[in-house]
């Protein structure tokens, strides 16, 4: 393997002793914000600032670009509006349920928290339910253009046209268990990641389908290049990144590369805000910058020695930072000294 | 470190919320995560106690044994971001539930691998109702052969007779599991809690006589009428190296329709076995047969190994580790099966077949 270059800075580390479950960049104040398992929420700027929230764990986190803010989910069913300077905002209270995902769009604003077999969508005019699902929705994400709301269930997923939320969504069956979701930048393609250790991705266009096997564990997290040529994901010992170019990765292998000797998973991927660039992180806490034109390798000092659990951008670009399950974090600056 | 799950299953009404108010009400100093089925009903502790949906997930490749309980994963994968830790987890299961995707969900999720282990499935019995609960459905039978440990509970509602019936009933379809009687489901918590009947290195500590023989304790005070006219006797085969004893589920005495169709069997080898003998025909049993086979569990000597080599499947799922050194006691080995349909001389000869 080898080194971190000597010419960055060594990254800033943080102990929050209970695991990182999401982490944004907010760019009106330049902070990232920490959704962490003890209820708090950590604003790390030129300050430190510790924001307690929920009662039980924060088990997600949204940036809400849009409001200039945090949003948590937690185990006391409550989803929060965190801002940077420490103003807890309730958005929704749903007694005895727990907020496992949570997802806002930067421009509409409009923030989705999948609970049970509904869709709480809020910060339109008013809120809304979208559903029910036929099973418990596992993931809801918005198409990039902020028209569409995807939700995934075992068996497949709905995608809700937001001008017409009335009316039916538009279902993309497909037998098996949808956990994550994933939109192509500029909508082309949407990605879920399942429970079989495989990925199905649909061409939206014409509803045709894919389906990407072969991991040796879960896909917990993926994230697409900003040009949408390549949708890399998590879940095998090093960077796996299908290629969309053209007609997509049908009949085609995936371009693999890894920094590392060790057998070691990656837990955790980021795409960069601007440049065909990936972050991943592995489960001995190692992170690694990727580029899969290039199948070139920047790896970053070491910080962590727990799973990558969440990793975030800022939107120059210039700063990563990382979280851990057993609460270690790292924020890196890429910037050459 | 993993954390213990207890699966608590049983019959409506059998005791089972009785027992798991007593487990979170005893003082104990313990923390544990409750996953019920219906949000509230415990009203103990209530950020602890979590309302399950039991959503049965197949996978895209029809596999039952790959079928497993999706609203655990996640639920499991949410716990594990607490801060506080957690000394152990319970999971009660509606009284229709199929034990098996509770249990599978154990083997098949990696994180959910990770991060807990499966302590033992303990299945609360109704001692008046259990033979009515036999007759008119399937789920209370799989639910004994699922057993680790049966609580024979409401034995005060039952006399001396119909109690040896029950508990006869119970052990012809599962015969290794632990029964405890009990009352109002009252049991002393460290006999049911962090029991390791799944962790295969415990299994003779939780189970010291499970290599013994079979001693014809059955009661045979109900109507026989079963395929098989030859059970709780012991059966050697030619050369006499194999033995086996077979109980039949075949219990016909309410005169209902409904045959319960899951016996036990073991099947014994005197001394070592050939563990590439063993393993070979172990999966290929189970690839062919996995379906039928609920649950397998066996303790084993291996010709040049000084610990016992214990195994264990749920469906096709198998696990193996070494246990126990044998030390003084005397080597042999020993296979039980639960399931439907076991065609029990091909399992006889099978065994037998793997002595080294």
């Amino acid at each position: 393997m080898t080194a971190a270059p000597k010419n960055l800075a060594p990254p800033r580390e943080f102990r929050f002793d209970a695991y990182v479950s999401g982490i944004g960049f907010e760019p009106k104040s330049n902070t990232f914000g920490f959704a962490v398992g003890d209820g708090t929420l950590r604003v790390i700027g030129e300050v430190e600032k510790t924001i307690a929230v929920h009662k039980g764990a924060a088990l997600s986190f949204a940036l809400d670009i849009k409001n200039g803010a945090f949003l948590t989910g937690g185990d006391d069913g409550r989803l929060c509006r965190v801002t940077p300077d420490g103003a807890v905002t309730e958005l929704l209270v749903l007694k005895g349920r727990w907020i496992e995902r949570l997802s806002a769009h930067p421009v509409t604003g409009l923030i989705a928290a999948p609970v049970g077999k509904e869709i709480h969508l809020l910060g339109g005019a008013e809120p809304l339910r979208l559903g029910p699902c036929p099973t418990t929705v596992s993931d809801a994400v918005f198409s990039p253009d902020g028209s569409r709301i995807a939700g995934a269930h075992y068996g497949g997923v709905m995608i809700w046209n937001l001008q017409q939320p009335a009316t039916p969504p538009r279902k993309l069956p497909w037998k098996g268990s949808h956990l994550y979701l994933s939109y192509a930048p500029g909508g082309r393609f949407l990605a879920s990641s399942m429970q079989e250790m495989a990925l199905h991705c649909w061409r939206l266009a014409d509803g045709s389908d894919m389906q990407m096997s072969g991991y040796p564990a879960k896909v917990k997290a993926m994230a697409w290049t900003p040009d949408a040529k390549f949708l890399v994901s998590s879940g095998a010992p090093g960077f796996v990144c299908w290629p969309f170019v053209g007609k997509g990765p049908q009949g085609k292998p995936p371009v693999e590369f890894s920094g590392r000797k060790e057998d070691v998973m990656v837990t955790m991927v980021a795409a960069h805000p601007k440049a065909s660039m990936i972050a991943a992180g592995y489960a001995d806490g190692h992170v690694e910058v990727g580029d899969p034109e290039q199948k070139k390798i920047l790896p970053l000092a070491v910080a962590l020695t727990a799973p990558v659990s969440a990793l975030a951008w800022s939107p120059d670009g210039r700063f990563l930072a990382a979280g851990t399950e057993t609460g270690e974090a790292a924020i890196y600056d890429l910037q050459l000294r | 470190m993993s954390i213990p799950v207890t699966v608590l299953t049983g019959y409506l009404g059998a005791g089972k919320t009785t027992l798991l108010n007593r487990i979170l009400t005893e003082n104990h100093g313990k923390k544990y995560a409750v996953i019920i089925n219906e949000f509230g009903e415990a009203g103990v502790d209530a950020d602890l106690v979590v309302g399950a949906d039991e959503e049965i997930f197949e996978t895209n490749n029809g596999c039952i044994c790959c079928t497993v309980r999706g609203d655990l994963i996640r639920i499991i994968g949410s716990l594990m971001k607490r801060s506080d830790k957690l000394d152990g987890m319970i999971i009660e299961t509606t009284g229709l539930a199929d034990p098996a995707p509770v249990a599978q969900t154990f083997f098949m999720d990696d994180d959910v691998k990770a991060r807990t282990k499966l302590d033992a499935i303990i299945t609360v019995v109704d001692a008046k109702h259990f033979l009515q609960r036999l007759a008119d459905s399937n789920e209370a039978e799989d639910q004994v052969a699922f057993a680790d440990v049966i609580l024979l509970n409401k034995t005060d509602l039952v006399d001396a007779k119909e109690l040896a019936q029950v508990e006869a009933a119970i052990r012809r379809i599962n015969k290794f599991a632990k029964i405890h009687h009990t009352r109002n489901s009252e049991i002393a918590l460290d006999a049911i809690l962090n029991r390791g009947a799944f962790d295969l290195a415990r299994i003779l500590t939780v189970e010291p006589d499970f290599l013994e023989e079979e001693h014809g304790h059955h009661h045979h005070d109900h109507d026989h009428d079963h395929h098989h006219d030859h059970d709780h006797d012991h059966h050697h085969d030619e050369d006499g190296r194999a033995l086996y004893t077979e109980t039949t589920g075949g219990l016909k005495v309410l005169a209902h329709d409904h045959d319960t169709t899951i016996k036990s069997v073991s099947v014994t080898v005197d001394g070592d076995i050939d563990p590439k003998k063993f393993e070979a025909w172990i999966g290929a049993l189970l690839r062919e047969q996995g379906q039928k086979i609920l649950r397998s569990k066996g303790v084993m000597a291996v010709k040049g190994m000084d610990k016992r080599y214990v195994f264990q499947a749920v469906h096709m799922i198998m696990d193996s580790s070494a246990g126990q050194p044998w030390g003084d006691a005397k080597r042999g080995s020993k296979m039980v099966f639960i399931g439907r349909d076991l065609d029990i001389p091909a399992l006889q000869s099978g065994f037998a077949a793997c002595k080294a």
